[in-house]
């Protein structure tokens, strides 16, 4: 009977049906290997000559079976395969093991090559003596082509991977031992392959780091949850320090067993430097804010404690002389006293204006309200103060507002001649939006273009800009003047 | 009949500001001075000691402030009248020293003839 090995599955489901079944037909395996056209299933002779052929075989090998039969198999092989003598070991090893099966180019009758798989079985009499051989060919050529292109495109991403400057991008084993390194590792790091290949990640952490035992907690986390990120200090192989962002991932296969990690990091230390570098600058800012502060506070103890002391004490004894004059130089001195109690009045503003705000006491939306009743109070304006602040500025910002909004006030009440003023303060776009719109006279026209360079206006918007914010001063809606201003909030505070 | 002089103890830190203030009230008939302090503390020792009909208390004085040396002048010497002077309307300051039981307050730079009318008022309740 003949049969191969691609029907012996066939054969053992046979057994187990039922007696009564209705044997098929003497030729209804000829028809089987008949019809099939995916496979070339043929028979040799012990001798290794063609006995038989089907469809599948003159399809993938381009001969017809009148063409083929009683020709040694081996004109299926390349030139340098019957060299080797293949064919002729193939059916020693069949007749000897049973069964032979290999892949390899094999030829077509038209000299052109195909990838096969090959399956020879050895057919025995029932005596024992070789009969010949069942071969069951496939033509693999087009998985072929599909495994080289996907070995090619492993190969090109592992040469992608290992020349990646940027990256150290690298193999753990279960352990934590390195088992591949590329060209940015050894950049990043300063470590070869050949120094690496084999040695503990952990070289790579600082002391501190070791001691903790991060490096076998940062394993423990990535198995626990897949991956595992960290900014941290690592060592080059210099023993220097570089700040890496490292991510971890733990690579399972589809058994679920752990086979590794994969390593990525990268050298952040320039843009850590950056990143310092405009904390350092917003630390400055607040430096600054904090230095005008105090200088003001000193000018305004100054004018206090001095100028106006010795201006009252002036004033007092003027008005005594003139008491003890002749009317005529009583008036004249009378005059001088006039004119030094103005100026003790416009220093008091000066003080009032350079004192510090309120802001260790009272929020700043208190202590505004405290200003705005101060300085609308004399003047007969009345205001309007509305908020909607998610949370209180830190001290430097809120300084910065309240003398940006102290310096908007003091134009109202110079210039404006308002009866009505609104402030509003909101929290906008990560920071602070404050409006001041007065019913005044409005700026009108610059005249000659200097309105807009007087000091008031300058130290506004420089202080809103300093702090990283904008100022703007337009026409009101309803005439008079808006002042508007943001002044964002440093984020985290910083160092 | 002479009616007697009001007594005044005047207390301010700054020494033309205090000669000035004495000179001022010196020249009115009906008062005197009869003590300068420089500090709280003098102003509450001299206070307590001539027992004036009214104090002259600056309120931004160095040594406790103005607060500190009225709650002390009222207990010691009950009878004394204070007034209290400042630089300017410091809302902060004034709120302390009314709190103190002070009622009289005078900005720094007002005439001379307010001054001398508030420290009469103080001096003789009713009389003026
Ligand atoms: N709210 C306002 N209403 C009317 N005029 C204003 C207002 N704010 C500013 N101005 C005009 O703009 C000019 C410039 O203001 P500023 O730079 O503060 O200088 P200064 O107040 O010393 O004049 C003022 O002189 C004034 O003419
Ligand atoms: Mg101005």
């Amino acid at each position: 009977m003949v049969h191969s090995d691609a029907m012996a599955a066939d054969q053992s489901a046979d057994q187990s049906v039922d007696t009564d079944f209705e044997r098929p037909p003497e030729d209804s395996y000829r028809l089987l290997v008949d019809s099939v056209v995916d496979y070339a299933i043929f028979m040799l002779d012990a001798t290794g000559r063609v006995v038989s052929w089907n469809p599948g075989a003159e399809r993938i090998k381009g001969y017809s079976a009148e063409e083929v039969l009683g020709r040694h198999f081996s004109v299926f092989y390349p030139a340098d395969d019957l060299a080797a003598r293949k064919p002729w070991h193939e059916l020693e090893v069949a007749a000897e093991v049973g069964r032979f099966e290999d892949e390899g180019w094999r030829l077509r009758k038209d000299g052109t090559r195909f990838w096969a798989n090959v399956i020879i079985t050895a057919l025995f009499e029932k005596s024992g003596s070789l009969r010949g051989f069942a071969k069951v060919t496939r033509d693999m050529t087009e998985r072929r082509r599909a495994e080289e292109a996907l070995k090619s495109s492993e190969e090109r991403f592992r040469l992608l991977v290992q020349g990646v400057l940027d990256y150290a991008i690298f193999m753990l084993d279960p352990a934590g031992r390195v088992v591949s390194w590329n060209a940015g590792a050894e950049r990043i790091k300063g470590y070869s392959a050949e120094d690496m290949l084999g040695e503990h990640f952990s070289v790579f952490y600082p002391p501190e780091d070791l001691v903790a035992r991060k490096p076998w907690r940062e394993l423990e986390v990535a198995v626990d949850v897949g991956r595992f990120e960290d900014e941290g200090w690592r060592l080059r192989k210099d023993g220097s320090r570089f700040w890496a962002n490292v991510v971890i991932t733990a690579l399972f296969d589809e058994s679920g067993r752990l086979r590794g990690f994969a390593k990525v990091t990268r050298d952040m230390t320039d843009r850590r430097r950056v990143e310092l570098t405009l904390s350092e600058q917003r630390r400055l800012v607040g430096h600054l804010v904090e230095a005008q502060e105090l200088e003001r506070r000193r000018i305004a103890w100054d004018v206090h404690d001095d100028s106006i002391q010795s201006m009252v004490a002036v004033g007092m004894r003027l008005q005594l002389l003139a008491n003890r004059l002749p009317d005529e130089d009583a008036a004249t001195v009378r005059r001088l006293d006039e004119a030094v109690r103005a100026s003790i009045g416009r220093l008091r503003n000066l003080v009032f204006r350079l004192r510090p705000p309120e802001l260790d006491r009272h929020s700043l939306v208190q202590a505004l309200d405290h200003y705005l009743t101060d300085v609308t109070g004399p003047l007969g304006i009345t205001y309007r103060l509305r908020h909607s602040l998610d949370h209180e500025p830190p001290v430097e910002s809120a300084i910065t507002i309240f003398r940006i909004c102290q310096e908007a006030l003091t134009n109202v009440r110079k210039h404006a001649q308002a009866s009505e003023l609104e402030v509003s303060l909101s929290s906008v776009d990560g920071g602070t939006l404050v409006e001041i719109t007065d019913d005044g006279v409005g700026v009108g026209t610059p005249s000659g273009g200097r309105a807009f360079e007087h000091f008031g206006m300058i130290e506004m918007r420089e202080r809103a800009e300093t702090a990283g914010g904008w100022w703007s001063l337009e026409g009101g809606a309803r005439g008079g003047t808006a002042v508007r201003f943001w002044v964002p909030t440093p984020n985290g505070g910083g160092p | 009949m002479t009616t007697p002089k009001l007594s005044v103890v005047i207390s301010d830190d700054d020494p033309m500001v205090r000669d000035a203030l004495r000179d001022v009230l010196d020249a009115e008939p009906d008062l005197e001075v009869v003590a300068v302090a420089r500090d709280a503390d003098e102003a509450i020792e001299l206070a307590e000691r001539h027992a004036p009909a009214v104090v002259v208390l600056d309120i931004r004085m160095p040594g406790g402030g103005g607060g500190r040396a009225a709650r002390e002048i009222r207990l010691r010497s009950p009878n004394t009248g204070i007034l209290a002077l400042s630089a300017f309307s410091d809302r902060e300051a004034f709120g302390e020293i009314q709190a103190a039981g002070v009622t009289e307050h005078i900005v720094k730079g007002a005439s001379n003839s307010d001054i001398i009318a508030a420290v009469r008022r103080l001096g003789r309740p009713g009389s003026g």
